[in-house]
């Protein structure tokens, strides 16, 4: 064993005990790091110069305008609870299917489908749920583990349904990697991978999840029903309640959905769109005078992106003039929402929030960076790409062992990071052969998936951790997630057995 | 001298509460203009996408010292729940001195050269008729980093019986 390799294996060990010492964690997955460096400087294992490039890299990180949605979503998601919409969505929807804690958690389900799809971006979605729906399956009578797990695989779910930001960046990733490979190995015209490829062959693995989770909840409470104080016996809510509290959010994330699966918006836009929806929504929900308005301003919106939709962006005059007026009418009616936000002091509160939250995410990803270069600096891809070549078992072999290193790394990297260590590094030697490349996208990101819900290093786990009520032990956490993970395991064999689940639905459609 | 750094930490939060709500403003405001103009006129700015972009990184960056002042940042607390506040509090000094410090004061002295530069040619956006002004949101690198050290220190030094606060 070289010197390197011990460095390696005492950062791997430093980083555990730093993260578990309780310390905030993106202090010790920055500072674990930089101190191993330091040291392996003393030795002559570590080129200190390396250390120079962190600053640049925050900076990277600053201008990656495919992070920008982060923010955006954050806001989103805490003004729909702020404003309660979600929360009041939430309980139609369980006294729709029955008021009771099975619905609830079915519900909660369904409804993280929708807002994962929307999202994709593990954080944002699970600090999301927790805001939204916690309170509310905890008051349906649902086992606090249970609804602990619930969220946290419900958030990862972002990973995997399209369109998600991770879906896209191996998209990239697998993409070039696979053109070389192929190449390489003789194949000059090789079929090229899309992002769209991906998005298409996640979604029946995607939805496939969903179903287990949904089978698994449905069955514990339904063992465990007569422990659970029954709630109160559920009146159907009449069809104007379920419109009013249902239509207006159902429709705005259908919008944001909807704009960014058509191709008319970017995640970005899409996500600002959704940010302003949320803001008139919560608007609209408050007491006092002007609501009309900010309905008017919420249906402009809509006719603004259905005009988008149909015209395809050939303005004439009297389009021009239609636009003016609905710019005019989005534009009073989210002046209203703000001033009655602010008066209520609801503004103040979720920005508060969204600043908070938005320094926690980014406090992770600018720690893992510093991580990723340290890393780096002792040659770890090298080490990694060397122990790959030397096991044994030809193309399963490889491809399980590229799986359990990118499990392991999950624990430590974000997934932009594994991701663009990983694929052009381990990708080559099973891109080159006969694996689909789709399937091998799919599994990675379902992979990556599982490993952000396993404790005790999940990241989906910090992000709970970070919003979740202290009434709720990390213990409950951890026993909550653990048959999430087995499904997820489970998931995960389906799709190595059957890797048509993967490729067939990109074959019908391109 | 306790008094003068929990002041002084209070009026650096006051500053970047209000850079941080800001640009969240911005960042909103421009990404709802950038949409609207292409959606309803088919217009688009450069400088208007750049704008959203350096809201977007200044949010990103000063967001940090916020949620740190505010004792927000996640804690794995498998082990320390069950130990003493006193062990917290330990364990975050010594966080503060070999990981908050250091980390982040490499982040601002290995960012001055980079940062002497971008003053000096006055940086802009890459693109052509682009926002100027990067060497401002550049700024804020340097800036964020000794905001997190004040605030590292400060959250040691506020008399908390019950240890750092806990995100609730």
């Amino acid at each position: 064993m070289t010197l390197p390799e011990v460095f390696l294996i005492v950062l791997g060990l430093g980083l555990a005990a730093g993260i578990i010492s309780g310390i905030p964690a993106m202090l010790a997955i920055a500072g674990v790091p930089f101190v191993v460096a330091v040291l392996g400087s003393l030795v002559g294992a570590f080129d200190l110069s390396f250390l120079k490039f962190f600053p640049a890299r925050v900076y990277g990180i600053m201008s990656n305008p495919l992070l920008m949605a982060v923010p955006l979503f954050v806001l989103m998601g805490v003004m729909l609870e702020k404003s309660r919409v979600s929360e009041r969505m939430l309980q139609v929807l369980g006294q729709m299917l029955g008021g009771s804690a099975r619905g609830m958690a079915v519900s909660v389900l369904l409804f993280s489908a929708i807002i994962a799809a929307s999202t994709g971006i593990v954080g944002a979605t699970v600090v999301m749920l927790v805001l939204m729906s916690l309170p509310a399956m905890l008051q349906a009578g649902v086992p606090k583990p249970l609804a602990a797990g619930l969220i946290c695989a419900g958030g990862t779910l972002g990973q995997i349904i399209p369109p998600s930001i991770l879906l896209v960046l191996l998209g990239d990733q697998i993409g070039n990697t696979y053109l070389e490979a192929q190449q390489r190995a003789g194949n000059f015209a090789p079929d090229a991978v899309s992002v769209g490829d991906l998005f298409a062959g996640a979604l029946l693995p995607g939805l496939m999840l969903v179903a287990l989770y949904a089978a698994y909840a449905f069955t514990v409470l339904t063992v465990a029903g007569r422990a659970i104080p029954k709630a109160a016996p559920a009146a159907r809510p009449s069809l104007a309640v379920v419109l009013n509290s249902f239509a207006p959010p159902l429709l705005m994330i259908l919008a944001v959905l909807g704009s960014i699966l058509a191709g008319v918006a970017t995640t970005t836009e899409a996500a600002g769109l959704g940010a302003v929806g949320a803001l008139m929504l919560a608007g609209y929900h408050r007491p006092g005078a002007g609501r009309w308005l900010v309905g008017l301003g919420a249906l402009a919106v809509l006719a603004l992106l259905m005009l988008r939709l149909f015209t395809d962006g050939r303005a004439g005059p009297v389009m021009t003039a239609l636009a003016v007026a609905m710019v005019a009418l989005l534009l009073l009616g989210l002046a209203v929402s703000v001033v009655k936000l602010w008066s209520g002091g609801v503004l103040s509160a979720a920005s508060d929030e969204t600043l908070r939250i938005t320094g926690m995410v980014f406090g992770i990803v600018i720690a893992a960076s510093m991580l990723a270069l340290v890393f780096r600096g002792f040659g770890g891809e090298e080490t990694v790409a060397h122990l790959m070549e030397n096991m044994p078992g030809g193309e399963w072999g490889a491809l399980l062992i590229v799986l359990g290193m990118v499990f392991l790394l999950g624990f430590l990297l974000e997934a932009i990071e594994i991701i663009y260590i990983v694929v052009p590094l381990l990708g080559p030697p099973l891109l080159g052969g006969d694996i689909s490349p789709v399937w091998f996208g799919v599994l990675l990101a379902m992979n990556l998936q599982t490993s952000f819900l396993t404790p005790p290093f999940g990241f989906a786990l910090f992000y709970f951790r970070s919003v979740a009520p202290r009434g709720i032990t990390t213990r409950d956490t951890y026993v909550g997630v653990a048959p999430f993970v087995v499904l997820q395991l489970v998931g995960l064999a389906m799709l190595m057995a059957f890797p048509k689940l993967a490729t067939w639905l990109p074959g019908v459609l391109f | 001298m306790r008094d003068i750094v929990l002041t002084c930490a209070r009026w650096c939060d006051l500053i970047t509460t209000l850079v941080c709500a800001a640009a969240l403003a911005v960042l909103v405001g421009t990404v709802l203009a950038v949409v609207l103009l292409r959606f309803g006129f088919d217009m688009g700015f450069i400088k208007l996408q750049n704008l959203a972009g350096y809201a977007f990184a200044v949010l990103l960056i000063l967001s940090l010292p916020y949620c740190l002042a505010r004792g927000g940042h996640v804690r794995v607390d498998v082990l320390s729940e069950r130990l003493p506040p006193a062990y917290l509090r330990r364990a975050d000094l010594v966080a503060l001195v070999c990981f908050l410090v250091p980390v982040f004061g490499l982040m601002i002295w290995a960012f001055l050269p980079d940062l002497r530069y971008s003053w000096a040619i006055r940086e802009g956006a890459i693109e052509t008729g682009g926002l100027g002004g990067v060497y401002l949101v550049k700024s804020t690198v340097a800036l964020s980093g000794a905001l997190m050290i004040v605030q590292g220190v400060a959250a040691l030094l506020r008399p908390e019986p019950d240890g750092p606060a806990e995100p609730s």
